[in-house]
């Protein structure tokens, strides 16, 4: 008791009262400084998205499930298989100039599969897209592995068009043959049969129609989770559940480079160890040098210029090596945070990550030579083999990466704090300006303000006024829902002209004028005029909010956000002139809805693929971007 | 040893010998069938029966009594002991790697060929132990008997589906009555160590007979194998223990030309060198292609219904072989069969993606023009709960709810013990059946986690109990299914156990700090007065 009664006594009343003022102190200097404090925040975070190419902050891959044992199996793949293969693209050429529709081309592959001897199916599906309909057909066939339960499965698929072009019509046309040679290599060539029961999970062969809506309609009815614009026939050979999956993407006639696509839609990954196992693979086992995207490395080629730099640079920088290795990362990172963002998919793998099944797609880099069927070949039963090991799923963490170079990548903990930093930037002028917003300046008496001058200590008297909240509140709501109608009318309307477009993004513009009317018959004009401050406070909380969260769902897109949001949100503020707030409010306006006119493309994209896909891109961009865009418009355009 | 023989008088020795064989008349009765499948995949099925005459189960009433002796000759006696320790009085076990493909090679010899290990049995009631007690004594007995892992057939996936586990044999009318106590254990495979056991059990273990052709590195490598036991008592014959092992080979895979052809040879890598001495009857049944040329080697002793036999009692390094002569290359059949190779198939998986919900979906197809009744049963362990108000059935595009009766449902206890569903199912004529119900994945215990790799958890097969045009009953095993549980990351305890800590010092400090703290008004002097917090 005594030792408490001591605990308490402690300081003493002058040691409490040190305390309280040094508080008070720090306090002071911090919110004195906060502009400077937020402005560091906000250029250190930019800063660090700038430098996330730097080699200082990658590192190399790495296999972290020893399991997989990458390249370490003896292939059988052989001249045979690419005999087989050659044969079977020789078919399809002749289908080809047939000119057969994607339904008898289906029934063709799948007769191919059953002289095999392995299960086969078509699939018919069929999506309503606005007022168009599009149709194709799948084929596919499940080989049940021997001795095995068949409750897992990898997949070994194809489509029919090449991601080469994002699929405007560029055929698989090696992509295809590969994976029936594969089928019938695994099925029946005798020097494998030693090994021909081994495998522990099924594999599926799917041989899509289209670009990434036949997989899609294949995965979305295996794993029973079809949209409403969609319909597919049911699956009758099935199998269990699917752990990896292959795509294959072979379009030209040879191929230089392996390259490794990773993205998948809404910003998914795959698991790191994958495709660190078939860059491993692709090395060791098929010889064949491995990109990033079709990104080639500039140290590979010192002579050639591979990276497209802009011509205005100077040589000097140009011939730099470092400069061009710093250059080659940051492309990389661009292509990355460009597919990440827009939630995009890089390939028809990206469509397998979101029922947790690992994914990438190995893209034959179109070149006169010097591999074929026969390195590709070898790559992919390498890989199999690698996949085929696995015991258990592959490791929690590895799914947060950047990748620089096929052999460098960036751990979360490298690249998040960009995003965070600018996050926090704004959650502090956020809370500053409520702060702010709660006092007021009184104007002082004459005397009383010489005196102080006197003094030399700047007296200023404050006192509290309310912080009027719920305008503020209605306001956000008013943007958010306005945003939530721009998106309903963008996703109903069948074609989007700029007949259509144009008014539109007009009817954004004058979307305030509801507020400023219902503003104006406000009783009280001394709480008007926080109205800004408040709305400030609020955007940038909650812009916050939604950088911090996303940052670890998609890093890319809080990364755009950021940059998009944090200075534009940062400077808003109203201005007594009421020309100034209104072109300041147009500028914002055009931020938030320029989109409509500046990427028709680009937002057509982005609705097909909300519309088929389910990518939410586009509801973020009409639901939370824009909004938030605005409501920073609102802050400038209304009255101080 | 002859002269001491001698001088027993011949009567006296036939008089031993003759007690002997009507105390216990002891038969054993081997068979091999094989069959050549349309895609060139060939079943075999071993089938080693031995009967104990007149014998019967043991009452559990007795069990208390003391041990009499136990005296077999050709009766397994590993297996012997432990029926009558447990008082079993039927009991089947089976043990298969592989995934029966009804569509394409049939309904099977042995029809218990669900994925991993099955173990079934009637026990009777009574005596001081209960059928619980006994069922567990018994799963562990035979584990160690098996080396197999049915011993972690526990509580958690034992029930009691009486409907579609019938006994095959008859049961002893005892005042009181039977249970049955079924369990199946899907990530549980057959291997070499459980063979070695099995053979021990057959009278000329694998030395000579039909079972001289079970080379486990020929056995283990085929598509589908698995093994079984049965024990049964017929109220005429006595108790009958029959060992069963089936086969799916692919000659094709193993042939340079890729033909179909196939002998014991070949298959096996062996062939029979002497005959089983003791076995009352020894044949081989090779099923013969219809509308094809064949030539089958050596001549077969009969041939009946398209079924070549061979004597096998008296032989001599025999290797049987059927061959396509006019076929160089076999080639896959293309289309689908004409005449589906099973009347009833069935496919179930499970979907969704989250790891809270998902919808568990059956769909059964009858191919033939008439109405078929069929017994549906579910075993569920309760890591997966199937809501029984969410079962849609739907036959063509039509809601048919009506097809589901007899519905027996035992709801599933978490942590305890696993839901049974088992019911009468309707099947319409020429069509698919599709049975949907919405499951849960139930969130686990850490400690109720495997210390396994994660792959995710065996759900059991469905079973399908029709009835064969020969009116045979008929059970159907769907796949098995992988479900993934939420599963947290075990490789980051190290983490888990800093954040806590962390979370829990900075708690007990601020709750220290307030509690040890006296709060006074302090009286900031004039002239100290900090800068004002509002300075600008």
């Amino acid at each position: 008791m005594s030792l408490l009664s001591r605990f308490r006594k402690g300081g003493g009343e002058d040691g409490a009262r040190v305390r309280i003022q040094r508080r008070k102190a720090l306090a002071a200097v911090l919110w004195k400084r906060l502009p400077v404090i937020r402005a560091a925040l906000l250029l250190v975070g930019l800063l660090w998205m700038v430098i996330i190419p730097l080699p200082m902050l990658s590192q190399g891959t790495y296999i972290d499930e020893n399991a997989l044992q990458p390249a370490q199996v003896t292939t059988y793949w052989n001249w045979d298989e690419v005999h087989r293969a050659d044969r079977y693209l020789d078919q399809i050429e002749e289908w080809l100039q047939r000119n057969i529709t994607s339904i008898e081309k289906a029934d063709l592959l799948v007769t191919e599969f059953q002289k095999l001897g392995i299960p086969a199916a078509t699939q018919h599906y069929s999506y309503t897209y606005g007022d168009k309909v599009v149709q194709g057909a799948n084929a596919y066939a499940v080989f049940s592995s021997p001795r095995a339960s068949g409750a897992e499965a990898m997949v070994i698929s194809a489509s029919w068009l090449s991601r080469a072009g994002e699929g405007d019509g560029t055929l698989n046309r090696r992509g295809v043959p590969t994976v029936l040679a594969l089928a019938a290599f695994l099925k029946s060539k005798f020097t494998t049969h030693l090994y021909y029961s081994l495998w522990s999970k099924d594999i599926i062969f799917v041989l899509s129609d289209g670009y990434m809506e036949g997989m899609h309609a294949w995965l979305s009815t295996y794993h029973g989770s079809v949209q409403s614009n969609l319909h597919a026939d049911p699956l009758i050979p099935s199998s269990g559940v699917i752990w990896t999956a292959l795509n294959i993407d072979y379009p030209g006639h040879s191929f230089s480079h392996i390259g490794l696509f990773l993205e998948g839609l809404n910003g998914r990954l795959p698991n790191q160890d994958l495709a660190n196992s078939v860059q491993l693979i692709s090395r060791y086992t098929g010889g064949v040098p491995v990109l990033l995207y079709d990104q080639f490395d500039p140290s590979e080629f010192p002579s050639k210029d591979v990276l497209g730099l802009p011509a205005w640079l100077p040589e000097s920088l140009k011939s730099n090596r470092e400069f061009k290795e710093f250059a080659y990362r940051a492309k990389n990172v661009l292509r990355h945070v460009g597919y990440q963002g827009r939630g995009v998919a890089s390939g028809v793998h990206g469509l397998f990550h979101q029922f947790r099944i690992d994914a990438i797609t190995l893209y034959g880099e179109p070149a006169p030579g010097p591999h074929g069927f026969h390195a590709m070949g070898r790559v992919v039963e390498s890989s199999l083999r690698t996949t085929n090991n696995l015991l258990e799923r592959l490791h929690a963490s590895f799914f947060f990466y950047i990748m620089t170079s096929p052999h460098t990548f960036l751990k979360i903990g490298k690249y998040l704090p960009s995003a965070i930093l600018i996050s926090v930037s704004m959650m502090f002028g956020g809370i500053g300006e409520w702060v702010g917003a709660g006092w007021r300046a009184r104007a002082q008496e004459r005397g009383e303000e010489k005196e102080s001058e006197k003094s030399g200590s700047r007296e200023v008297k404050w006192e509290r006024q309310s912080r009027p909240l719920l305008p503020a509140v209605y306001i956000v709501l008013y943007t958010h829902a306005f945003g939530l109608a721009v998106f309903l009318a963008l996703t109903r309307t069948p074609t989007l002209s700029p007949a259509i477009t144009l008014p539109l993004f007009m009817l954004c513009l004058t979307s305030p004028m509801p507020i400023l009317y219902s503003l104006r018959s406000l009783a009280r004009p001394s709480s008007q005029v926080a109205i800004p401050t408040i709305l400030k406070s609020t955007t940038l909380c909650l812009a916050s909010t939604v950088i911090s969260v996303t940052s670890v769902l998609n890093f890319s897109l809080a990364a755009i956000t950021a940059v998009l949001l944090g200075i534009p949100l940062t400077l808003a503020s109203s201005s007594p002139m009421l020309p100034v707030r209104t072109v300041k409010y147009l500028a914002y306006a055009c931020l938030a809805f320029g989109w409509m006119l500046g990427l028709p493309g680009e937002m057509q994209r982005a609705l097909w693929s909300w519309e088929i896909l389910g990518v939410w891109f586009a509801p973020f961009v009409c639901l939370v971007y824009a909004p938030l865009v605005m409501q920073a418009g609102l802050v400038c355009l209304l009255p101080m | 040893m002859t002269l001491a023989l001698k001088a027993i008088p011949l009567p006296l020795l036939l008089y031993v010998l003759g007690t002997v064989a009507s105390s216990t008349p002891e038969t054993f009765h081997e068979e091999l069938t094989l069959r050549p499948l349309r895609d060139g995949k060939v079943i075999s099925r071993f089938s080693f029966s031995t009967l104990l005459g007149g014998a019967i189960p043991r009452n559990p009433d007795v069990l208390d009594a003391g041990n009499t002796p136990q005296h077999y000759s050709l009766f397994p006696l590993g297996l012997g002991q432990v029926l009558r320790e447990y008082a079993a009085t039927e009991l089947h076990l089976s043990l298969n790697s592989g995934k029966w493909e009804y569509d394409r090679w049939g309904y099977p010899d042995e029809q218990e060929v669900g994925t991993g290990a099955q173990l079934w049995a009637w026990i009777g009631d009574g005596g001081q132990a209960t059928v619980d007690e006994r069922w567990k004594g018994l799963r562990n007995a035979l584990a160690g008997l098996f080396c197999a892992s049915i011993g972690s057939l526990d509580d958690q996936r034992t029930t009691s589906p009486t409907l579609a586990f019938a006994p095959e044999g008859d049961l002893p009318a005892w005042p009181l009555p039977h249970h049955l106590r079924h369990a199946t254990l899907p990530s549980e495979n057959v291997c070499t160590e459980n063979l070695t056991p099995f053979l021990k059990l057959l009278p000329c273990k694998g030395l000579s007979g039909l079972a001289s052709l079970l080379n486990p590195h020929r056995l283990f490598d085929a598509d589908w194998h698995g093994m079984s036991v049965h024990v049964s008592w017929r109220a005429r014959r006595g108790v009958e223990v029959r060992l069963a092992f089936q086969a799916v080979f692919d000659p094709v895979r193993m042939s340079t030309d890729r033909k179909r052809d196939w002998s014991l040879q070949s298959i096996f890598d062996r062939t029979i060198p002497k005959a089983c001495p003791i076995a009352e009857s020894s044949r081989i049944a090779v099923e013969l292609p219809k509308n094809e040329a064949y030539a089958v080697d050596p001549r077969p002793t009969s041939v009946q219904d398209g079924v070549a036999v061979y004597d096998t009692s008296q032989v001599n390094d025999l290797d049987v072989s059927l061959r396509w002569p006019l076929e160089s290359v076999f080639s896959y059949p293309l289309d689908h069969p004409a005449e589906p190779l099973s009347q009833v198939s069935v496919q179930r998986t499970l979907k969704g993606t989250s790891q809270s919900r998902g919808q568990l979906s059956v769909s059964i197809a009858n191919s033939l023009p008439s109405e078929i009744q069929a017994i549906y049963l579910e075993t569920m362990p309760w890591h997966v709960q199937f809501y029984l108000h969410t079962l849609k059935i739907v036959v063509d595009g039509q809601a048919r709810d009506d097809l589901l009766s007899d519905i027996a449902y035992t709801p599933p206890e978490p942590h305890g013990r696993p839901a049974l569903l088992e019911s009468v199912l309707t099947l319409p004529p020429n069509s698919t059946t599709h049975l949907d119900m919405e499951v849960m994945k139930s969130f686990l215990r850490y400690t109720e986690h495997p210390p396994d790799a994660q792959r995710g958890w065996d759900l059991p097969p469905a079973v399908l109990v029709n009835f064969t045009p020969g009116g045979r009953r008929q059970r159907l095993y769907t796949r098995t299914l992988l479900v993934d549980l939420a599963t947290p990351d075990f490789s980051m305890p190290y983490n888990v156990i800093i954040m806590s800590c962390t979370l829990i010092a900075l708690t007990f400090g601020m709750v220290f700090n307030l509690m040890t703290r006296k709060f006074v008004v302090v009286r900031l002097k004039k002239g100290e007065k900090a800068s004002k917090e509002k300075a600008d």
